[in-house]
């Protein structure tokens, strides 16, 4: 008998070994490390323009903060596949597969120790990432709960990325299939939420009548003007599919930092009151146009607080239901490698 | 389902396992027995394989009991993996870790202690002799030397029953001396051996029993004893090939055509006749230098049934 976290552990550090003996995943951190680099510091002359072009006391450290997080998000979930998505079938290819499993450690904990140096690869890009989040910190401007919550939902979300992957590869035979199939779904998580809102929004769009005034110089009266009709995008119907998006979870998340205006000061309440913005329907009233008097361009946007306080939050959703997925990859990984194996294919090799 | 009284040794019977429509394995049964060296003969696809894989706890049967030491490999794998060492005919291992790392890290996935899996690894470089090698990552040993680092992660553990699949492919002379002897020593300390192997010469000197696999199925002891029976090869060597050929046209023998003159290969049926006609040569006045079947019992039982086809 082998205990249960001692032989999960053990897995676990013969993968990490096995990686962090190639020079090739050096250079890949060494790569990220410079690309973080310049964009920290585009970011703070940026900031710092716009704050010499009169922008005043804005402090730079949330903005660059929250965009150094998704970095190292996308950079974590394009690079997470690659790592963990030929975890199990590609040591079936190398043959050190089989010799594992006739050893004492089970199949979980087979499984889950890959999945658990697959994590600690992935979140060795966050490691490296620490400095440039000081920096950002240091500048200012980012709250406690921000980091807090950011890094944890960032944490997880490249753990369900590695657990996609090892899960496929437990799941799919072949090395270089499971690898692009984890590929595709991080793919359709990030790229085609958003292209199914887009295209929902637009294919559910309806059509409203807008009224429309003019101000009439020789009766000195605002008068009405035949309404005329107009198509608005239907995104309050197609919003929820945004809820599984890595980016959106994280920016939905994130407790929001508001400016003096109470509009969000970070790149993550930007994109949060945009995906909480789709969720309301939109009103007529705000189509129309009405050059009278004194209330002409009266209609007034409510602000990003008001938008994000009366809106729901989904990101728990989203989250949940990409645990869950992950969770039975895994699952489904653990109950194809047991062995001994009952089923095989005929010509392939458990060896 | 227990079997109270443990049966050391490997005990098949009625085994059988197919792949979609192939049939892997049809109908196995056989005993290795513990302290011997038991010898898995067949040719290509014959299944030797497929019944490693499920004697080594990965495969399950379709049919038929396997019993190692008196436990099914199915129901009670993890007992099983304890007491059994494999050797693969696949030479797996992780590219960037060290011969040593990787014995030790063997160790500890059998559940040794750090230091107890740090003594053993140290002990089997010396039993493998790859003393030279023990710091470089696995990635830069030759076939040979992989091999041995194969044999030496089976043996990590001292298991009572070794698999081995093809253990001395690759092997120079030396080492398969080397292995030779470490095989007697093993089974000399009451450990079961099964080693299957193409490598007939090898196995005739090392096995003490013989299993034949013939298109998954063991051959039957009557089938065995009839081909052991046929006529075989003798080989003659002698420094007279003309006193050799008269001697020989006398015995009405025709010897097989051979590019050495001072060579013949004759059929003799069973050893009673080889030992008769050396005697007539010898009193013949041939001066012969050298009198031995032309191939070893395994391979000349392995051709009779067959597997040359």
């Amino acid at each position: 008998m082998i205990g249960f976290w001692r032989g999960l552990w053990l897995i676990a550090a013969i993968e990490l070994r096995q990686r962090v003996r190639g020079v090739a995943w050096y250079v890949l951190l060494g790569v990220f490390v410079v690309l973080l680099l310049i964009v920290t510091v585009l970011l703070a002359i940026t900031f710092n323009l716009a704050a010499s072009a009169g922008g005043g006391g804005a402090q730079s450290g949330a903005p660059i903060f929250s965009t150094i997080i998704y970095f190292v998000l996308l950079l974590g979930t394009l690079v997470a596949p690659a790592l963990s998505g030929n975890a199990i079938n590609g040591d079936r290819e190398s043959g050190t597969l089989a010799t594992t499993q006739v050893t004492l450690v089970t199949t979980s904990q087979l499984v889950l120790g890959k999945f658990l140096a697959a994590w600690l690869t992935a979140l060795a890009f966050l490691g490296v990432a620490v400095p440039f989040l000081l920096v950002a910190q240091i500048l200012g401007g980012v709250a406690g709960s921000t980091i807090g919550v950011s890094l944890i939902v960032l944490a997880v979300e490249l753990g369900v990325v590695s657990a996609i992957g090892v899960g496929l590869s437990g799941i799919i035979r072949r090395p270089l299939f499971s690898v692009v199939v984890t590929y595709l779904i991080v793919a359709a998580l990030s790229v085609g939420t958003l292209i199914g809102f887009g295209l929902g929004g637009v294919a559910l769009q309806s059509r409203v009548t807008v009224p429309t005034s003019y101000y009439d110089d020789g009766s000195g009266s605002c008068q009405a003007q035949a309404s005329y009709t107009t198509t608005v995008p239907g995104f309050e119907k197609v919003w929820w599919m945004l809820a599984g998006n890595p980016y959106v979870v994280l920016a939905d998340a994130v407790p929001t930092q508001y400016g003096t205006d109470d509009e969000p000061g970070d790149l993550f309440g930007f994109i949060k009151l945009g995906v909480r913005s789709a969720q309301i329907a939109p009103d007529p009233a705000s189509y129309s146009y009405s050059d009278c008097g004194p209330n002409q361009h009266e209609y007034s946007r409510p602000t990003g607080r008001e938008v994000i306080d009366s809106t729901v939050p989904s990101w728990f959703v989203g989250l949940l239901l990409q645990l869950v997925f992950a969770g039975a990859l895994l699952l489904g990984a653990v109950r194809l490698t047991r062995a001994p194996s009952g089923r095989l294919a005929a010509g392939s090799r458990i060896a | 389902m227990s079997e109270q009284e443990p049966v050391r040794g490997i005990v098949v019977s009625g085994l059988a396992r197919s792949f979609g429509t192939v049939d892997a394995v049809r109908d196995v049964t056989f005993e290795a027995v513990a302290g011997r060296v038991t010898a898995l003969v067949g040719p290509n696809g014959s299944g030797k394989t497929t019944l490693l894989l499920m004697l080594a706890t990965l495969l399950v049967p379709d049919r038929g009991t396997i019993r190692i030491d008196g436990r099914d490999p199915v129901t009670e794998s993890r007992a099983v993996r304890a007491g059994l060492g494999w050797m693969p005919d696949v030479l797996g291992s992780w590219a960037a870790l060290s011969v040593r790392s990787t014995l030790e890290l063997t160790g500890r996935l059998y559940g040794m202690t750090k230091a107890a899996a740090s003594a053993r690894a140290v002990e089997l470089i010396g039993t493998v002799n790859l003393g030279d090698l023990a710091d470089q990552p696995t990635r830069v040993l030759s076939r040979g030397q992989k091999q041995r680092l194969s044999l030496a992660r089976s043996l990590v553990h001292d298991p009572s029953v070794l698999l081995l699949d093809e253990p001395a492919a690759g092997l120079d002379p030396g080492a398969r001396v080397a292995l030779r002897e470490l095989l007697r020593r093993l089974a000399g300390d009451g450990r079961t051996i099964l080693i299957a192997s193409h490598v007939l010469a090898e196995l005739e000197e090392v096995a003490d029993d013989a299993v034949f696999l013939e298109a998954g199925a063991t051959v039957d002891r009557a089938r065995l004893a009839a081909a052991r029976s046929q006529s075989r090869g003798w080989r003659i060597r002698t420094l007279d090939a003309a006193a050799l050929s008269t001697a020989l046209a006398r015995e009405s023998l025709v010897p097989e055509p051979g590019p050495d003159p001072a060579e013949a290969v004759v059929m003799l049926s069973g050893e009673a006749e080889a030992a008769a006609l050396l005697g007539r040569l010898v009193s013949a006045g041939v001066p012969v230098s050298a009198f031995a079947p032309s191939v070893g019992d395994l391979e000349q039982t392995f051709l009779d049934l067959g597997g040359a086809r």
